[in-house]
């Protein structure tokens, strides 16, 4: 992906490199240590470096959004179930499953973000729908979060 | 159960807010895309996710095993509903080594389905232990809320320690009163002949020794030694234990122990026990397998505890050291609350012998001169230990690791009968 973002950016490649290898570097430690934090920062280290990448190239969404949107869901999919691996091994059934599953939700990623460019007719300067869409989800977010948290601070209680 | 999100719950959060709030504040609708597979999966990942039903059975094929022996545990998993990921851990104690089965492992489980997980482990030390102690984390199918739990399924397995193969027992100087297979000192009924005496008023007929009396001209009878038993007690120190990798001298003080106490016992013998170091505990001479058991608990609840307070043979109540006993001291001669103990034993006259198991393979000088000669005075002292106890009168062997005990026990009865000759 960073590699990707580098040779598509039209100016700031460098930026848009350091940026990208930065955030490589932080998955690898990520998934050495490991660090659930330091992966979290990886993953918006690269969606940052390939948005800088993307901003470069002036407005409107890039072709190569749909790959990007589904390599980097794809590669949280895969440092964590890593770091799964690194605590108590899959059966090698369970393995086999598994894989299957990342497959479909990859396939699922693609035609997921190319169903929403294709229905949000996406440009550069966004528009009013993209916009509440946005708000509505953030607000979700963070209900669904202090939802968590209450169900997770019941349970230790009982 | 305890349920909790997982980090990956969190980071999907963070990756979609962020995305879509960078979205809106850049005005960059690729940040918004990259959002929205991370936020479809969240929602339903939670709205599928459910709380697993999952009974967990956990048995034990064997309660009571020897070193060394195998065991197998078996873990029933029994899946009310289904469960996208089950990760099993047991709890295994030291002293077991998991020979066969995967532990921790992490397995699918279909509605209604059930499993038995097979794991196999090897006593490699005698011990008590809890084995059964299961802990559960279930995750839903995309991996962002997980359930916690640990079941209390544990079983007490013991394990003995192997017993060594003796062919010869120290014998004890004095018997007692009862019927036993020692061959005793004083006259009475018994097999093995002891003397001639002219006859008297009351003696049986069958004990007239015809031949004698008929070149005497008088009668006389027979007198044989009585069969009797003996007290032995069994000093195990437990102040100090010279350990490296998996074995030391309290282990082998402890095998020593269970096959002494069995072999005495067997010959009819009262064994008694006397664990003395940082927990003291003692056990009455007493006959039969009761006291076998008994000896053995005892034997494996025996662990090395710190501790500074000195203690003298007083502390032991009155009737755990009867008098005329053979008392068996194994010890690594570390400590001197165990040294001076042994001491004070050999003063009140019992009949003491002092199987010195060897620390001497678990310890190496400390690197240069002074480690070198620091390591020669301490074997200096040691040696000034046994010399004591033989100024005492109470014969010491060094037992080293690998030397099997009875060449130790036929040396020490060797040693006495000499030294009883002599005298």
């Amino acid at each position: 992906m960073a590699v990707y973002g580098t040779l598509e950016a039209d100016r700031l490649a460098l930026l848009v490199l350091a940026l990208g290898a930065g955030s490589v570097a932080l998955l690898a430690f990520g998934l050495a240590v490991p660090s659930p934090p330091a992966l979290v920062g990886s993953f918006v280290g690269i969606a940052a470096s390939w948005s800088l990448s993307a901003w470069t190239r002036g407005s409107g969404a890039p072709g190569g959004t749909i790959l990007a949107a589904a390599g980097i869901f794809v590669a949280a999919e895969l440092a964590y179930w890593s770091l799964e691996q690194a605590s108590v091994p899959d059966e090698p059934e369970l393995l086999a499953r598994r894989a299957a599953g990342l497959a479909l939700r990859a396939v699922g990623a693609v035609a997921l973000v190319s169903f929403a460019l294709a229905a949000l007719g996406l440009n550069a300067g966004g528009g009013l729908l993209l916009e509440a869409v946005g708000a509505a989800a953030a607000v979700a977010l963070l209900a669904l979060v202090l939802l968590l948290a209450r169900a997770g601070h019941e349970t230790a209680e009982r | 159960m305890t349920r909790y999100a997982t980090p990956k719950l969190g980071a999907y959060v963070v990756l979609t807010a962020l995305g879509l709030l960078a979205s809106l504040i850049f005005a960059r609708p690729e940040l918004a895309l990259i959002a929205v597979p991370f936020a479809v999966l969240l929602a339903v990942g939670l709205a599928y996710a459910r709380q697993p039903d999952v009974r967990v059975h956990v048995e034990l094929d064997s309660e009571r095993v020897l070193e060394d022996d195998e065991i197998t545990l078996e873990v029933e998993l029994d899946a009310r509903d289904s469960v996208a990921r089950l990760e099993l851990l047991v709890e295994v104690p030291r002293g077991l080594e998991l020979v066969s089965g995967r532990n921790p492992v992490a397995l699918r489980l279909e509605v209604g389905e059930e499993r038995v997980l097979e794991l196999r482990f090897r006593c490699a030390r005698w011990g008590a232990y809890r084995l059964g102690d299961v802990h559960v984390r279930a995750r839903d199918a995309a991996g962002l809320l997980a359930w916690e739990q640990t079941l209390d399924r544990a079983e007490t397995l013991r394990v003995y320690p192997r017993p060594e193969q003796l062919r010869e027992l120290v014998a004890p100087r004095e018997t007692q009163l009862f019927t036993g297979n020692r061959v005793s000192r004083q006259k009475g009924e018994g097999l093995e002949f002891a003397d001639l005496r002219p006859f008297a008023p009351g003696d049986r007929i069958r004990r007239i020794n015809w031949r004698a009396s008929a070149r005497r001209g008088d009668l006389w009878v027979n007198e044989f030694h009585a069969e009797r038993n003996a007290d032995v007690i069994i000093f195990l120190d437990s102040f100090a234990d010279a350990r490296r990798g998996g074995t030391g001298t309290l282990d082998q003080a402890i095998r020593a122990a269970a096959s002494l106490s069995e072999r005495y016992l067997v010959g009819k013998d009262r064994v008694g026990f006397v664990n003395f170091g940082g927990v003291l505990n003692w056990l009455r001479p007493g006959t039969e397998l009761l006291q076998r058991y008994r000896i053995v608990e005892a034997l494996l609840n025996t662990e090395i505890t710190l501790s500074y307070a000195w203690k003298e043979i007083d502390v032991l109540p009155r009737g755990t050291l009867p008098a005329k006993a053979l008392v068996l001291a194994l010890t690594p001669l570390l400590d001197d609350r165990a040294v001076s103990a042994l001491l004070d034993l050999r003063a009140r006259g019992f009949d003491l012998v002092v199987i010195e198991v060897s620390p001497l393979p678990f310890a190496e000088p400390a690197p240069g001169r002074s480690g070198e000669l620091a390591f020669r005075l301490w074997k200096l002292l040691r040696e000034g230990r046994r010399a004591e106890y033989e100024r005492a009168g109470a014969p010491v062997v060094e037992w080293q690791e690998g030397t099997p005990l009875t060449a130790i026990l036929e040396g020490v009865s060797a040693s006495r009968r000499h030294a009883h000759a002599r005298a």
